[in-house]
């Protein structure tokens, strides 16, 4: 039997479960009958509803929310790090019996070969223009057919991998596609996430339900993906093109790259040599046989594709066609994403496969044909017009909602160019049932199916990503991912599946790519860290500053002077506080904005805005925990925000303290959790080489100004307090606050790790472990010499001497000319590490073009 | 008739190039009248990659890539041709398809070949079709004139209320301007009059090559005086694509050498493509020698 209801489940069970709202007019419901009793599917889920009531699902519903700001599960992340867009989820699963769901599969295998046959026809024979079978205006004007694509070398028979296909229900239950997505179909990783969150907040449900698996399918996206450059090596390298950080599926495309094992890159990590595509990478160019694109056709490559794009590898297009590299989907696919080819499709699929259409699609008109265009100007009040090119700022138009003006309008708009505008007839969508506000209700949902090709045809995964209006006013889903909730899609199964046996042989390598990260990754990590320790050490003196300034002692002018002074310089906001005796003398402003002002380059949350960035920037590189942490930080930083929104408040360091706390707990969890690797290393150069500058700038603009004792030992206790030494220097010296002391403990201490040494230490092990490209000199390397030349000024440095007051500057020269020495070389070796190790291409420019003047 | 064309092309970079990648459509093609003896293309830095290929119109293609700095690159092409006499002009008289007749059966596409040449009668890069275009063509192509002889008619009041001036115009001006000012070159003539057509429904594509020039009576010809040329053509059925040049009033015959066409220039841009560094500044120097052999 199907849909069988777990004993444990039943036998608590109260009445049966009847619908809490209203039947829908001209609409199909999805868990309910006509007489409102639950349908026979739903009923397992239906009595866990009422089993856990209002408050176990309230209670499953944040702990959804949870797993998915943890996860870092975001949509839409604009440029933002700070308040990303949680990726919306409704718990409720959508459930549909197997015998359904077989009749929709063959239907989804067939449609997704008729677009491989349609993909090939096209850039082939394009027997369906010559014969008419498709109008020829529709692919000759769109400009997604990328005519350099043409007669493309093609390793496999198949070569649409990936296809997937938005549906609706109609009024009768039937599914409907209204469009399919053929360029780089999105969707299937949120559904993978989707799965994990909710089986993990409806764990006895899930285990009860027997719900078809989603991994068969991801094992064959790896398979089908592998297979594809067999003809180059037996061993595939695979990378996953994304658009970047700020793509609105960025989280998608990182989850399922780490998912399948890939490298996610972006165009310029990519490099096209000697006929090939590489990456760059620390080691230096390691070869690629396959990119898993989700960046646009025509924004792939410069050099003969769109030149201003900023995501292409240059070059690429004429390696896929010369067959050293497959990218999948196929360039050029997006062209069978118009709308207007489901009017043809029933006909093609006819002229094709010999085949009738299994899945129909919404009705759809072309208005370049005469026939079909009367039609629509008759009927346009029930109809949305698309334009015939699908893109980003392309917009359906549904014309039931317009003004007599604005239909006049758009009546003019089709009339001028026929060609460009295709009507679809208007199918508002099954309702279906999700948790909302502490009770069930219902909205209207659409459906996004995926298939991958395999080797007998193509491969459905039984699930999909089911998602509803935000509201019951909107009955309109809208056909990006945005501005909705995703419900999880559950097949059941007839039977119990024993969980897919994944031949571990047939998996790829994954791989050297490990020790082999693209080069951005690496700078990145390394960028992390150093805003990380800038933000830290800003907090600390910050800190520091408000104890001192709030304290019960007297904190006379000089030592306010030196003290703020020094905080000017860490956050290298000068002049600020410098020479400023009005701003030292109510310096709250000033305090407030390097805490809270985002705008202000050097401040609090500026380095901790950039640190976030860079985290985006790498994001399948952090740990679950890292990601915890950073939504943490992110709380925090709100309440800094909050707390901040009328300058300084009373008690400004109290909101500062859960910024350090969370910055210390990601240094912990780098030291105890990550493996030693170059990631690892990176960030770890970069804090420390970050935390030795600041801290030589720290004791360079503090220590150098002789100070009458009293402020002596103010600023130096400041100082020794902002770096968590006050309490060691006093047990070790007792109350003797003399700068050598102090030198001593924060310059040449080997056991404090605040230590300047310390860092340079550290430093100097790290470098060791770098990859080393040829020498083309004997002997060290520069950046090797400087770090040593550094780690011997500081260890001969001569304490006494620092400390001594010269007679005609009257300052600690010795310490201020120390300091300088080493900031500078330090500076220098950042400068080298980059230049090694990152990525410095500037973007590509355009040839000019020659004019022709002839004139006989 | 046979030529000798050499067409050098020489690009110069403020600072080095360290890497390059281009698309050239520099190789002539054969036609029905036109056939290519012999061709060789040098490119110095030499490639490290190369390939010669076809594009979706047929035209050969030369892909190449340099992955040396290099402040200088410069692409020397050499071909020989033969290019048999045409008697279209002929046809000019006796040819009688009108522009009506011609205009029913592309909305009829009953065949193959109609259906397929749609494609030239569509916008494309540098060509929008628009009303005042139309307009400026329109008295010309009337339903009951012939359309050989319409277009001859329409070539002519080009050459006629066109002036020649290099400096009126850029690659990329578009022929709605062009119509407006009344002056360009040889490739805005051919843009414009293909823009006209397609807006009046009619296909018509962009032809480049070479023009065989003459020096002044009592002169010696220069060496690189020649130039790249460009000219268009119009389908008609039974004729097949049938070639007028605006910029000298006629129908182009032995002395056209046609290197590739396409829709309009971006097709077969003679060099595209894009380069790392170099600098903020290019300078581009082409001389072009067609020689009678």
């Amino acid at each position: 039997m199907t849909d069988t209801v777990a004993p444990s489940i039943t036998a608590l069970s109260e009445a049966p479960f009847v619908a809490p709202y209203a039947a829908p007019n001209h609409a199909f419901d999805e868990a309910f009958e006509d007489n409102r009793q639950t349908r026979l599917p739903w009923q397992a889920v239906m009595t866990a509803v009422q089993q856990l009531g209002s408050e176990g699902m309230q209670d499953r519903h944040l702990r959804a929310q949870r797993i998915l700001r943890d996860d870092g599960a975001t949509y839409n992340l604009k440029s933002d790090p700070l308040s990303p867009n949680v990726w919306a989820l409704d718990i409720i699963p959508q459930v549909m019996s197997e015998s359904e769901w077989r009749g929709l599969e063959a239907s989804l295998q067939q449609r997704a070969k008729l677009f491989d046959l349609i993909y090939k026809d096209l850039y082939g024979e394009q027997r369906l223009l010559k014969e008419g079978i498709l109008p020829s205006e529709i692919v000759f004007s769109h400009p997604g057919f990328l005519r350099q694509c043409h007669n493309m070398h093609w390793p496999s028979e198949t070569m649409l991998t990936f296809h997937a296909v938005d549906l609706v229900r109609d009024q009768t239950g039937r599914y409907i596609a209204t469009g399919d997505r053929t360029q780089a179909p999105s969707g299937a990783g949120y559904a993978l996430e989707n799965r994990t969150v909710v089986s993990r907040v409806l764990p006895s449900l899930f285990r009860d339900s027997q719900t078809m698996r989603l991994s068969g399918f991801f094992q064959t996206v790896r398979e089908t993906i592998s297979r594809l450059a067999s003809h180059i090596t037996e061993a595939p390298r695979i990378v996953v093109l994304t658009p970047g950080a700020y793509s609105s599926t960025y989280f998608e495309q990182a989850y399922l790259a780490n998912h399948l094992g890939y490298p996610l890159v972006q165009g310029g990590d990519l490099t096209v040599r000697n006929g090939k595509v590489w990456m760059k990478s620390l080691n230096g160019l390691s070869r690629v046989d396959v990119i898993l694109r989700r960046v646009d056709d025509t924004l792939c490559d410069q050099a003969e594709l769109r030149s201003e794009s900023i995501l292409g590898v240059p070059g690429l297009l004429e390696v896929a066609r010369q067959g050293n590299v497959v990218v999948t989907n196929p360039l050029g696919s997006g062209l069978l994403e118009t709308p207007a080819l489901l009017a043809f499709l029933p006909a093609i699929s006819q002229f094709l496969m010999g085949e009738e259409l299994l899945l129909p699609s919404v009705d759809s008109y072309w208005c370049g044909n005469q026939e079909q265009l009367n039609y629509v100007l008759a009927n346009i009040r029930n109809l949305i017009i698309k334009p015939a090119v699908r893109n980003l700022q392309s917009k359906s138009i549904y014309c039931h909602q317009l003004s007599d003006k604005e239909l006049q309008r758009t009546i003019a708009k089709i009339k001028a160019n026929p060609v460009a505008y295709v009507a679809q007839g208007y199918i508002p969508g099954s309702l279906t049932p999700i948790w909302d506000n502490g009770q069930m209700c219902a909205r209207p949902g659409i459906l996004r199916t995926f298939s991958v090709a395999n080797e007998q045809g193509y491969c459905v995964m039984p699930g999909g990503l089911a998602r509803v209006a935000e509201s019951t006013n909107h009955l309109i889903v809208s056909k990006n991912l945005s501005g909705s909730r995703s419900k999880d899609l559950w097949i059941l199964s007839d039977s119990a599946e024993t969980d897919t046996d994944i031949p571990l042989d047939n998996l790829p390598i994954s791989q050297a790519h490990v020790a082999n990260l693209p080069s951005r990754v690496v700078e990145n990590l390394f960028w992390f860290g150093r805003y990380a320790e800038r933000a830290e050490m800003s907090l600390r003196l910050m800190r520091t500053i408000f104890k001192q300034l709030n304290g019960i002692d007297h904190f006379p002018t000089e030592s306010r002077e030196v003290l703020l002074g020094a905080m000017s310089e860490i956050t290298g906001s000068l002049p600020g506080f410098q020479d400023d005796p009005e701003l030292i003398e109510n310096p709250n402003d000033e305090l407030a904005a390097l805490v809270a002002n985002s705008q202000r380059v050097g401040s609090i949350k500026s380095n901790l805005q950039q640190m976030l960035a860079c985290a985006e920037q790498v994001k399948e590189m952090l740990s679950a925990d890292t990601r915890i942490i950073l939504n943490e930080l992110r709380d925090h930083i709100h309440s800094v925000d909050r707390a901040y929104v009328n300058g300084l408040p009373a008690v400004p360091e109290e909101s500062l303290d859960g910024l350090v706390t969370s910055l210390l707990a990601i240094s912990g969890l780098n030291h105890e959790s990550m493996l030693r690797g170059m990631d690892w290393m990176f960030q770890e150069i970069g804090r420390r080489t970050e935390r030795a500058l600041l801290t030589a700038n720290l004791l360079k603009h503090t220590l150098s100004r002789p100070l009458p004792s009293l402020q002596q030992q103010q600023i130096l206790e400041s100082v020794l307090l902002s770096v968590e030494a006050l309490i060691s220097f006093r047990r070790r010296y007792r109350t003797r606050a003399r700068v050598s002391y102090g030198l001593d403990l924060l310059m040449i201490d080997r056991t404090n790790p605040r230590s300047l040494i310390y860092q340079i230490e550290q430093l100097r092990k790290y470098l060791e472990e770098l990859p080393q490209t040829e020498q083309t000199s004997l002997g060290l390397s520069p950046d090797k010499r400087l770090i040593i030349k550094s780690l011997n000024d500081i260890q001969l440095a001569d304490l006494e001497g620092l400390s001594q007051i010269d007679e005609t500057t009257q300052t600690r020269q010795q310490l201020t000319e120390l300091m300088t020495q080493v900031i500078e070389q330090l500076e220098k070796l950042t400068t080298l590490i980059s230049d090694k190790y990152f990525d410095h291409t500037a973007g590509p420019q355009q040839l000019i073009k020659a004019k022709w003047k002839n004139n006989v | 008739m046979r030529y000798r064309v050499r067409h050098l092309t020489e690009y110069l970079y403020g600072a080095p190039v360290t890497l390059c990648y281009n698309m050239a459509h520099l190789l002539p093609r054969d036609t029905r009248n036109q056939r290519c003896l012999s061709r060789r293309i040098l490119v110095n830095p030499t490639p490290v990659y190369q390939t010669e290929g076809q594009d979706y119109y047929g035209n050969p293609t030369f892909y190449f890539s340099v992955q040396e700095p290099h402040k200088r690159l410069a692409i020397d092409v050499e071909c020989y041709f033969e290019i048999e006499q045409n008697d279209l002009s002929s046809q000019l008289t006796l040819h009688g398809l009108t522009c009506g007749e011609l205009r029913q059966l592309l909305a009829q596409a009953s065949t193959p070949e109609l259906r397929m040449v749609k494609e030239y009668t569509l916008d494309s890069t540098h060509i929008h079709r628009a009303e005042a275009l139309a307009e400026y063509a329109r008295a010309c192509f009337a339903d009951d004139t012939p359309v050989l002889q319409a277009s001859m008619d329409f070539t002519h009041k080009i050459f006629a209320e066109f002036a020649f001036d290099p400096a009126a115009t850029s690659v990329s001006t578009p022929p709605e301007q062009v119509l407006k000012e009344k002056r360009g070159v040889c490739q805005d003539f051919a843009h414009l009059a293909i823009a006209c057509i397609r807006s009046l429904g009619f296909p018509a594509r962009y032809m480049s090559g070479y023009l065989e020039t003459l020096p002044p009576p009592g002169q010696e010809k220069l060496v690189g005086a020649d130039a790249s040329h460009a000219w268009f053509a119009i389908f008609i059925p039974d004729l097949g694509w049938v070639e007028f040049d605006p910029t000298n009033d006629l129908m182009p015959n032995e002395q056209h050498i046609v290197t590739a066409w396409g829709r309009d220039y971006a097709d077969v841009t003679p060099l595209q493509g894009v380069i790392f560094d170099g600098g903020d500044s290019q300078a581009l120097n082409v001389s072009v020698d067609v020689q009678r052999v």
